[in-house]
């Protein structure tokens, strides 16, 4: 099968630092793959790169997204690719309502792979059926992009924007951030009834906590800007248990080789 | 260049007041003279003059502007209808400054409710007019008042009787004919009598039937009794090549509520000033402006708001957009008298800049006399938000479009508070027409 997502030893610069120091990584379609590491890995920077973030500078390597050459895109056509970030930080727009912004990204999206725009009807349906995914509340949706929204709150429209932008690869970075138990299951929910076979996730994150609700396919640890062990589900339950600095030796090891 | 226009302004408002000596009583010559003596004695305003520290008046003073009594065609209609609000008025229409009856519409006045022609109601209502002409619009305080005054003939009257509730907004249309010839002159000017109790929305549009060189030098003063509700709504769109210079001074009585709404869209240079004062305790006041330039557009606000006596609150919003070489430039002064206690004051000047040649002046200015009030203002000058902008477009949408979203919502805040849906609508029109990237929009 080939890889949805195909990353080759892909360097970052950021403001004149180099963070991310060769990194390769391939996701085929339908896969969920954890990212984890310790803060400052180079994990955001991962997934702000991919999303077409401009002051990332990429000084070595490819992005590959469904045979495309993904970092020659901006950010706008990527999404319109099928790319989608769920926000660490969602940003608050004051003046733009939430449906309006949803419904334009979503329009834009459809006239760049040449479909029909959905009127505003048709739109209500869709926007409605997929907010129940999320327990987003109506009112949320008429309100300003993100403005006042609690912190679960603004997770939880970030997964409802996925749910109706329909993606086919979602990068969602560390999605649990500042989530309580309970917003986390409900956004975990939509996580999940958001799985399928021609999806691919990657799920970036700090803690293992998520992926008890989000079972992942791989795991890999980033550390150091280089992915240093890549496992199946059960290396997240090992680092939950020994800690980062259990990885010291390993990724000692790739610096050795770089 | 100033003097020879000082020249011009004043020999021309000499001859009009003598070709209507014959007809003007006494107190209407006076009022004239003493336009053309304060003009003559003030001058034209240079940026030394604090107050016009941002704009220069050149260009408008030293063309040969003059009134021309005006023959207009038919294609007038078709501006009347961009610019008319929908409803059984009453709407006055002025073309080149003149009162045009068949554009306008008369019928359905409620009774408390008097709207007419200026230049009809001189005679018959006289020198009473006074109790609200000149009274805060006063020639001494500006040059441009004087040529208004000195050029006294046409405008509007507005009396709402005491405790009349008017449903309906009152709309006065001024709209300026495309010529060649002659540029134009107009010297509207609109008293506003509000009797107590009494609540009236009076809207002004200014428009242009096609472009071409024009003046407006428009005085506007209100008077407000105890308990009264007036909100004044003014869109100026006139053409990029007009001149406008409007003045709005208000006087409010005990617990009155006033609401200016501005928008200011067209002009080469425009300067729109609103001077409101309280006169008896307990009043309210929401002066709220947006201005939107591009090309090399010149727009300026100067605000003069005077809680000259206690318990009063004031609440200002100015807001500008201002692409390509536009300058926008914002003065507002707050003065809390030493009686003036219980003022509960606030002023916000925020400015967009979409490009790199844009300018905005912000100078929000607060002179505080007294000690137990509140009172805050603030000001900003900025560009869109990067953050933002990254946002909308990781979601798809292209970066012009994502550009056009903001700087709509950053307008949004002024067009939204728009007390007349109609009116709201009007300006959303212009607005996208207006707005970087016109004629993609989609809402």
């Amino acid at each position: 099968m080939r890889p949805l997502l195909s990353i080759k030893d892909l360097y970052v610069r950021v403001a004149g630092r180099e963070v991310l120091k060769g990194i390769n990584l391939e996701l085929l379609p339908g896969e969920v793959h954890a990212i984890m590491g310790p803060n400052g890995s180079g994990k955001s920077t991962l997934s702000q790169v991919l999303a077409g973030r401009e002051s990332y500078e990429v000084t070595g390597g490819q992005v590959l997204f469904d045979g495309k050459d993904l970092l020659a895109l901006p950010a706008e056509e990527r999404a319109a690719a099928g790319v989608f970030m769920a926000f660490q930080y969602p940003v608050e727009i004051p003046g733009v309502g939430n449906l309006h912004f949803l419904r334009t990204a979503l329009n834009a999206q459809r006239r760049g792979r040449g479909l029909e725009e959905l009127d505003a009807m048709d739109f209500m349906q869709l926007a409605r059926e997929k907010s129940k995914l999320v327990q987003l509340d109506q009112a949320f949706m008429q309100r300003s992009v993100n403005e006042g929204f609690s912190g679960g709150e603004k997770k939880r429209n970030e997964i409802f924007q996925m749910a109706v932008l329909e993606p086919k690869l979602a990068i969602l970075d560390e999605t649990d951030s500042g989530l309580d138990i309970d917003a986390l299951r409900v956004v975990a929910g939509g996580i999940n009834a958001l799985r399928s076979t021609e999806r691919s996730m990657l799920v970036i994150t700090h803690y293992q906590r998520l992926l008890d609700y989000v079972v992942p396919d791989k795991v890999s640890v980033l550390a150091g800007g280089r992915i240093v062990k890549t496992g199946g589900r059960e290396l997240a339950k090992e680092l939950e248990q020994k800690g980062y600095a259990w990885l010291g030796e390993a990724a000692r090891a790739v610096e050795a080789r770089a | 260049m100033t003097e020879t226009g000082l020249r011009h302004y004043l020999e021309l408002t000499e001859r009009f007041q003598a070709e209507r000596s014959a007809s003007a009583p006494e107190w209407l010559r006076a009022f004239r003279r003493e336009g053309t003596e304060q003009l003559a004695r003030q001058g034209f305003p240079t940026s030394k003059h604090e107050e016009w520290k941002y704009t220069q008046v050149g260009p408008l003073v030293s063309q040969a502007f003059a009134p021309v009594r005006t023959v207009h065609e038919a294609d007038v209609q078709e501006a009347v209808a961009r610019h008319a609000l929908p409803g059984p008025g009453p709407r006055l229409v002025f073309v080149d400054g003149w009162f045009v009856r068949e554009l306008s519409l008369l019928g359905g006045v409620p009774a408390g409710l008097t709207v007419r022609s200026l230049r009809e109601a001189l005679p018959e209502e006289g020198e009473a007019l006074t109790e609200v002409l000149g009274r805060r619009g006063r020639a001494e305080e500006s040059p441009f008042t004087a040529l208004n005054a000195a050029l006294l003939e046409e405008g509007a009257l507005v009396r709402v009787a005491p405790g009349t509730v008017c449903a309906e907004p009152v709309q006065l249309l001024f709209l300026t004919l495309e010529r060649r010839e002659t540029p134009v002159l107009s010297s509207p000017r609109v008293l506003v009598m509000a009797g107590e109790s009494s609540e009236l929305t009076l809207v002004e549009s200014y428009g242009a039937v096609g472009p071409g060189v024009s003046f407006t030098n428009a005085v506007t003063e209100a008077v407000l009794g105890a308990g009264a509700h007036l909100t004044h709504l003014k869109v100026q769109a006139e053409a990029e090549t007009a001149y406008h210079v409007g003045g709005l001074h208000v006087e409010q009585g005990r617990d009155s509520r006033f609401a200016s709404h501005l928008v200011s869209l067209g002009g080469a240079l425009a300067r729109n000033e609103v001077h409101t004062v309280f006169a008896a305790e307990g009043g309210e006041c929401t002066l709220h402006g947006l201005y939107v330039g591009h090309g090399s557009q010149h727009l300026d606000h100067y605000t003069r708001l005077d809680h000259a006596h206690p318990r009063c609150s004031s609440s200002e919003l100015y807001k500008g957009v201002l692409d390509d070489k536009a300058r926008g430039t914002f003065h507002g002064r707050v003065l809390v008298r030493p009686d003036a206690q219980h003022t509960d004051a606030r002023q916000s000047n925020r400015n967009l800049l979409l490009s790199e040649g844009a300018m905005a002046d912000a100078r929000p200015q607060m002179e505080i006399l007294a000690d137990d009030v509140k009172c805050s203002h603030g000001a900003t000058v900025g560009r869109l938000d990067e953050q933002a902008l990254f946002y909308l477009r990781a979601r798809g949408i292209p970066r012009a479009e994502a550009e056009r979203l903001l700087t709509h919502a950053f307008a949004s805040e002024v067009v939204g508070a728009v007390p007349l849906a109609a009116l709201r609508d009007q300006v959303e029109t212009l607005l996208a027409l207006k707005l970087p990237g016109a004629g993609e929009i989609r809402v």
